[in-house]
């Protein structure tokens, strides 16, 4: 991933890192830094979003907006509903016969969950990329393709495939055996390669769930920085249960966590939503902050 | 292999720009602040003191900047030195910028006053010196060069030289009591300039630990030499 | 204060816990007998080996594959095996065309389909039992509607043996292994780990695409292998084909057309045997008929192996 470098300073600066000598003084030009989440619009707007499986109140009482070109984070103990939560923009919990969900989710204004949505459509347009990466048993050139293929695309396939390969940092490393197995990747790669086949429908959001929690360190760097730069056309929303890496990575963070009834009911629940650098300097929430500092009983 | 946590270095270079920033406001400033005191020009002084501002927003953006990477980052190692380095460098400029204005303010209630031209080149070498130990103890920090940066204590030398010698210096001028109350006042210059030099020999003793890991005084105010 | 708790020295205990024999009666018997086992019921299956192999050498040495392609007669020195073999080979291939599309089929909608409620156990639990049925049961329903209905679409063929035929005969045997194709492909397609079906659907693929292009691929060699030796076990049977006419004697089919052979009298591979082996010349029964089933456990065997060799060919490690 280039990108260019506009200031001569900075480039002397950036040749360098921060424990090598430079040759040359840094010019002292403060970088016009405006405020990255100036007002991008809402892609999602959630009001009141409820599950249930059965009898089990999963979550409760939602309601947040997701603006687009973001990366918004959602974190939590286990069992406060965030993986349910995300499941729901791209209607996957459709999928579970028990579970029912209520409230609404607008997505570009229009009900997700209205009687004449499809959800095969919205999954075109919402993708997904799953905690341990699952690609097809195929080729890594049929992994990628058959979205494309069966969402009825009649264009140049190859071109496609090349272009959701290099979005997804892996184009390099398989141009070669395009037509080898996808198991015979690294997991990080295979995970770079279900990047890659999410977004060749051409989504515009890409749903993340624990994406990086099965991959080494330097891995999840990877895919952290390929987010970085994805949310240039992509809105993206991911689960994790890693802060650290929602402190990096997200430009909102929304925290959730469990509330405990009466009736011993546990409900997931939405607490705090706010950018990322007000939630992990100065959250509003006491429970926010007893959680991200690890005080969390 | 594609640079990881682009974002941070980014970020962290942002932080640099911000204290080179400050550092050459603060040259400006001292050398400003001495070329107003020599010719007794208030204007000039005032402009010093306006110049504080920058100074300071500057620094309170550098603290609020510091303290989102520390939050978000969670830096190790050297990132976590550079951290600590530029949080203490950062107080340590802001000072410097401080002290020329001290030095603005004392032009400013010297007005009028008689002067003494030894005294007054003695301030002008002093000065001299702490506005190129600013310059130079930036320079080192900017290319990480530890010898630079062991050289400044070397460089503080004369003017801790100079300064003691104000006070005798002063005591032997005329018994004109204005004369004596400016030299007074000089004597207040002396040794705010000298403390600017302290605070650039600090800033060496933090690229030291920057880039080796471990901290030392450089020099310890108790002795003499 | 009680006893004193005596210090132990850990890495005596485990110097010695490591090193030295270890005698144990009681589990080098239970070796041994296991063992014993194992080669009791080997040396059955060989001795049982050995009789047909010993009966059956004659035949072929005499006569080499002329007994394999020679139609049944009654003279022990012509009677062949061939009759037999296309019958079998025929109800085998009706057996396929019924059984497969509808076992897939039904499995396919029980896996991927079909809701979890109780009916669904319901249906699961029942075709397991139908697999349990003994197989004459299937003979007696076989003759009750298959033979009539053979009849009716005009497949019955003529004469007294109407309806008695490679087609009902075929069918019956079909819904006899129709269980076992339901269970062993349901078993292929719950193989499938669900995130191949997460990530289709994550694509914004319907389901039926998911099943089509993901799940049956991957389920492919397991549904063959099962498939494979449901016929296997349609070759085999004998009981059903007694029950509903097969012609357990001499016949002839004559210069019949090849229309009128499908829907008229018909034999299988194991009734010959069985028929060989109650004839009053001795020939018969003590080298045509081990011959006969030396024959038969040669396809089956071919069969199994045709399996085993199917399955390790496509067996993927998820």
């Amino acid at each position: 991933m280039n990108r260019a470098v506009t200031h001569d300073g900075e480039a002397a600066v950036a040749a360098r890192g921060p424990g090598h000598v430079a040759s040359r003084p840094i010019s002292a030009t403060v970088s016009d830094r405006s405020e990255p989440l100036a007002d991008n619009p809402d892609i999602f707007k959630v009001r009141g979003l409820n599950v249930h499986y059965g009898e089990f109140h999963a979550v409760k009482g939602v309601s947040m907006a997701i603006r687009q070109n973001e990366i918004t984070a959602l974190i939590g103990p286990s069992g406060c509903g965030k993986s349910t939560v995300l499941r729901c923009f791209n209607r996957m919990n459709d999928l579970i016969e028990i579970a029912r969900v209520s409230g609404s989710i607008e997505y570009h204004g229009v009900d997700l969950y209205g009687r004449d949505v499809d959800p095969v459509q919205v999954r075109r347009h919402i993708g997904m990329v799953f905690q341990k990466p699952n690609p097809f048993p195929k080729s890594i050139y049929d992994n990628v393709a058959f979205g494309p293929k069966i969402a009825g695309f009649d264009g140049n396939l190859d071109q496609l495939v090349e272009e959701s390969l290099t979005r997804a940092a892996l184009w390099d490393e398989v141009k070669d055996k395009l037509n080898g197995s996808a198991y015979a990747l690294s997991g990080g790669q295979q995970q770079r390669l279900c990047i890659a086949r999410a977004i060749a429908t051409s989504p515009d959001v890409v749903l993340m769930d624990e994406p990086a929690s099965s991959l080494d360190p330097i891995a999840t760097l990877r895919i952290e920085e390929l987010m970085q730069d994805l949310k240039e056309d992509y809105s993206i929303v991911i689960v994790t249960h890693n802060m650290q890496q929602a402190a990096r990575v997200s430009d909102r963070t929304a925290f959730f966590t469990v509330d405990t009834e009466q009736t011993g009911q546990r409900t997931g629940v939405l607490v705090e939503y706010d950018v990322t650098s007000r939630i992990f300097t100065n959250p509003r929430e006491q429970r926010t902050e007893d959680y991200i500092t690890g005080r969390f009983g | 292999m594609t640079e990881l946590r682009s974002h941070f270095y980014e970020q962290l270079q942002e932080l640099e720009r911000n204290l080179v920033l400050m550092g050459e406001h603060g040259v400006q400033m001292l050398t400003d602040a001495i070329g107003a005191l020599i010719v007794s020009d208030v204007d000039a002084a005032r402009v010093v003191m306006d110049a504080d501002d920058v100074v300071d927003d500057l620094y309170l953006q550098v603290h609020h900047e510091w303290l989102e990477v520390m939050a978000r980052q969670t830096p190790v190692a050297i990132d976590l030195r550079l951290m600590s380095v530029i949080l203490h460098v950062n107080s340590h400029l802001e000072r410097i910028a401080d002290l020329a204005v001290t030095i603005a303010k004392i032009t400013r209630k010297s007005e009028g006053l008689p002067h003494d031209p030894t005294i007054i080149s003695h301030l002008q070498e002093m000065g001299d010196i702490v506005t190129s130990m600013v310059r130079a103890v930036m320079e080192a920090f900017t290319a990480r060069d530890l010898d630079a940066a062991l050289a400044l204590p070397e460089m503080d030398r004369p003017v801790n030289r100079l300064n003691r010698r104000m006070v005798r210096k002063v005591a032997a001028l005329s018994a004109d009591p204005e004369l004596l109350e400016w030299g007074v006042r000089m004597i207040v210059v002396a040794r705010t300039l000298e403390r600017a030099g302290d605070n650039a020999v600090d800033i060496a003793e933090q690229i030291a630990f920057l880039l080796t890991g471990e901290f030392r005084e450089f020099t310890d105010a108790s002795h003499h030499d | 204060m009680g006893a004193r708790i005596e210090r132990v020295d850990t890495a005596a205990v485990v110097r010695g816990s490591l090193q030295g024999r270890r005698f144990n009666p009681g589990g080098l018997a239970f070796e041994a007998s296991l063992l014993l086992m194992l080669l009791v019921s080997l040396a059955v299956l060989v001795t049982l080996l050995a009789d047909i192999i010993g009966g059956a050498i004659p035949v072929f040495r005499d006569r080499g594959l002329d007994f394999v392609t020679s139609g049944i007669t009654l003279d022990s020195d012509t009677a062949g095996v061939w009759t037999g073999l296309l019958g079998s080979v025929a109800i085998t291939l009706v057996v396929a065309v019924v059984a497969f599309p509808m076992g897939i089929g039904a499995a396919i909608y029980l896996e991927e389909y079909a809701p979890g409620n109780s009916m669904t156990r319901f249906i699961q639990t029942n075709i397991r039992n139908l697999a349990g049925v003994p197989s004459i049961v299937y003979g007696l329903l076989g003759l009750a509607v298959f033979v009539r209905l053979v009849d009716l679409i005009g497949l019955g063929g003529s004469g007294s043996t109407a309806g008695r035929n490679v087609v009902s005969a075929g069918i019956t045997l079909a819904v006899l292994v129709l269980p076992i194709v339901i269970i062993t492909a349901s078993e292929a397609l719950r193989a499938v780990p669900d995130a191949i079906r997460e990530a289709g659907f994550g694509v914004g693929a319907t389901r039926w695409e998911v099943v089509r292009h993901h799940v049956l691929p991957a389920a492919a060699p397991g549904v063959l292998t099962g498939t494979v030796l449901a016929l296997a076990r349609a070759f085999g049977e004998t009981a059903p084909l007694l029950v509903i006419g097969v012609a357990t004697g001499f016949f002839s089919a004559g210069s019949a057309s090849v229309f009128d052979r499908l829907t008229g009298t018909y034999t299988a591979l194991p009734v010959v045997v069985l028929s060989w082996s109650r004839q009053a010349d001795p020939a018969f029964k003590e080298h045509l008929a081990p011959a006969a089933i030396l024959v038969l456990l040669v396809v089956l065997f071919v069969a199994n192996a045709a399996a085993i060799t199917l399955r390790n060919k496509y067996d993927r490690d998820w």
